[in-house]
């Protein structure tokens, strides 16, 4: 099919001609073309990131799907009764197999920092916390399999804690001194991003390290969370399972509650009406672009009649016309929809924006994603196609002999 | 086997409120491979709407119309352009170059409808046929920086360009001063005698006519063989309307 490829690459480099030849005129209708493919691409990605951001923080705050949180307070509250509950927990894991499971204790407690001593916030956890939670690290590492077996205490520090010491290298091994666990020394090991707006120096700790530093009547206090992430399709039947199983083993007093905690992924897509809100403006936005697209071409293509006339003459077929014609267009709008992805890419990738759609909920910005940006050619391919039909239309049912005619 | 050939060709169009206009009455012609015919009339005569049926750009209302033997209006539209893209160069009065493209740019359109080495190879064929005709230095000259002569050599490269076997020119030398015509012109029978093409030129002009091997008058859409066109060569002031008239206007020579 040599005379096909020949017959395309003409059209094409017809149509490139004629897009130098016209650049003014072009150059106008693009600029247009170019803002709304640049609206539409922005919008997709500023949403996707913004749903990103949503679901980070849904997740950093009740894990990820499915996520089965359990209540339990055993009917005997002394140290034995919590123990023996702890341990039908664990029975349970083992039996289904659960190997992502936390407690969770908040508190808080005294720090001693450079300039004074503070209250911070404390979560006792369990190292697959962090997976759980998807928490973010920025310095250093989340806590390894091992080091609840370690003797000097570890902790996970949050930026406003790291940078109250001074943002000190982890490689050196700070350590920070807890007056309220008895003036314990913890090492950090890592420090987790947070949200822009919460300032609170907070650390994360291993509940075995925890455990062995409080003060047994300290310890007589209320229960931890248990947490569990389990495949989403077994969640509902677990999580009936679990609540039956440990009701027996919390006593008759007791109170066992098993619910299901990753809010993030049972709501309905939070972003939902801000991209449909953003994609109905963009429309707008590209419905104008083209159709001054339209006009443009349409007014080109009249002043082009005799010009179509020479090349009929000159052995160029109709569909060889319409095909040259429409490509002005999608050479012309593809040509702006990178422009316009490039725009939306810088757009959204600035400081500013990014802070406003991520609600400052992630520190650091996303990659512009893929699929926004061939959305953004996409739409700018078949704007152009369309826009180029009417024209190349016209086009084809100019009369070639009044075409020439002087 | 002829090249182009009309048998009793009428050509009418519909005008609104009016009867129908006759632009060309029973038009009978021949051309022939390599032949030079020359067409002459008035103003209004038909003589623009019989190079377009010999150009295959428009079909006749009655009577037949075929191409190196093959019905012209039985072809179907798109082999009809190849046809003529590959076969038919036409030179027009207004030059009719495209505005803001080069004269390489002019002379390279045809062969961009062309398939093959010459499509691949179409700049250099073009800048080589710009060089025959005088223009090799001003490839990247815009029209409008052209005098009209040149831009008439450009247009006779541009219908050159795909060596097609007939050569329309209507009124070639008609916006030319007369010394620039007939240089135009025996630049344009020299290489149309070199490619071995048919030309069919319309003119005015008896000195150009002459230049033909064989001599038409079109009249009121009307054609005959004005034999007297040779005779009258180069004396304007008589009009070639004194010929005697040929009542066969198929005149195969
Ligand atoms: N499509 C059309 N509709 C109406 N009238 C037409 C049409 N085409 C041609 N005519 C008329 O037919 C006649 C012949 O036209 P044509 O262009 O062939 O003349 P011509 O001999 O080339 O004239 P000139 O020497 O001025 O170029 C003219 O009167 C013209 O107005
Ligand atoms: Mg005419």
């Amino acid at each position: 099919m040599g005379g096909f490829l020949a017959g395309v690459v003409g059209a094409c480099a017809e149509a490139w001609q004629e897009v130098r030849i016209h650049k003014g005129r072009v150059l106008l209708s693009l600029i247009g073309v170019a803002v709304a493919v640049c609206a539409l691409s922005g919008a997709v990605a500023m949403s996707a990131i913004a749903q990103q951001a949503t679901i980070e923080q849904a997740d950093s705050a009740g894990g990820r799907a499915a996520t089965l949180t359990m209540s339990m307070q055993p009917s005997d509250s002394t140290a034995t009764g919590r123990q023996q509950a702890t341990q039908a927990w664990f029975d349970v894991l083992d039996r289904y197999e659960i190997s992502y499971a936390s407690r969770v204790f908040w508190g808080s407690s005294r720090v001693q920092f450079p300039d004074s001593v503070q209250e911070a916030g404390m979560t006792v956890v369990d190292q697959p916390y962090g997976e759980m939670h998807r928490t973010r690290m920025v310095e250093g590492s989340w806590f390894q399999p091992g080091d609840s077996a370690r003797l000097a205490p570890v902790v996970v520090i949050n930026t406003p804690f790291w940078e109250s010491l001074g943002s000190p290298d982890l490689a050196t091994h700070p350590t920070v001194t807890i007056d309220g666990l008895g003036g314990a020394k913890a090492v950090i090991i890592g420090v987790y991003g947070t949200s822009s707006w919460d300032t609170w120096p907070s650390m994360f700790m291993l509940t075995g390290h925890f455990e062995s530093l409080l003060d047994p009547v300290q310890a007589a206090g209320s229960m931890p969370q248990y947490e569990m992430w389990v495949p989403p399709d077994l969640a509902r039947e677990l999580q009936t399972r679990i609540q039956a199983e440990l009701s027996g083993a919390v006593g008759a007093q007791g109170f066992v509650s098993v619910d299901r905690s990753d809010w993030g992924a049972q709501m309905d897509d939070p972003t939902t009406i801000l991209r449909v809100i953003t994609m109905v403006i963009g429309g707008i936005i590209l419905l104008l672009g083209a159709l001054s697209l339209v006009n443009i071409a349409l007014v080109t293509v009249r002043q082009r009649i005799r010009e179509i006339g020479i090349r009929r003459s000159f052995g160029a077929t109709s569909g060889r016309v319409f095909f040259a014609v429409m490509m002005e267009s999608v050479v012309a709008t593809v040509v702006a929809g990178i422009v316009g992805v490039i725009l939306a890419v810088l757009l959204v990738q600035s400081p500013m924006v990014s802070e406003l759609v991520s609600f400052g909920g992630i520190s650091d910005v996303p990659p512009f994603p893929a699929s926004a940006a061939v959305f953004g050619l996409v739409v700018a391919t078949v704007v152009g196609a369309l826009a180029g039909l009417i024209p190349a239309i016209i086009a084809v049912r100019v009369k070639v002999i009044d075409a020439i005619r002087y | 086997m002829s090249l182009i050939e009309l048998t009793a060709v009428t050509r009418t169009v519909l005008i609104p409120d009016a009867d129908p206009l006759t632009i060309l009455d029973g038009v009978s012609l021949r051309v022939e491979p390599g032949e030079r015919v020359s067409i002459v009339g008035r103003s209004g005569s038909g003589k623009s709407t019989l190079l377009n049926l010999l150009g295959m750009l428009d079909l006749p209302t009655t009577g037949e119309l075929s191409f190196e033997g093959e019905s012209v209006p039985a072809m179907k539209p798109g082999r009809r352009d190849r046809v003529r893209g590959s076969n038919v160069g036409f030179i027009f009065q207004q030059f009719n170059l495209l505005d803001g493209r080069t004269a390489l740019e002019n002379v390279t359109m045809p062969l961009l409808y062309a398939r093959g080495p010459r499509f691949w190879g179409r700049e250099r064929i073009a800048a080589d046929i710009l060089d025959r005709v005088g223009l090799g230095h001003r490839l990247s000259a815009l029209p409008g920086s052209l005098s009209g002569g040149e831009q008439q050599r450009v247009a006779i490269a541009r219908a050159l360009v795909r060596q097609p076997k007939l050569i329309l020119a209507d009124e070639p030398t008609g916006a030319l001063d007369v010394e620039t015509g007939q240089s135009v012109m025996t630049l344009l029978d020299e290489i149309v005698r070199e490619e071995n093409a048919a030309l069919v030129t319309i003119t005015h002009d008896p000195a150009i006519a002459a230049r033909s091997d064989r001599h038409f008058r079109l009249d009121r859409g009307v054609l005959t063989v004005a034999e007297g066109a040779a005779r009258n060569a180069g004396r304007a002031d008589e009009p070639v309307t004194d010929g005697p008239v040929a009542d066969d206007a198929v005149a195969v020579l």
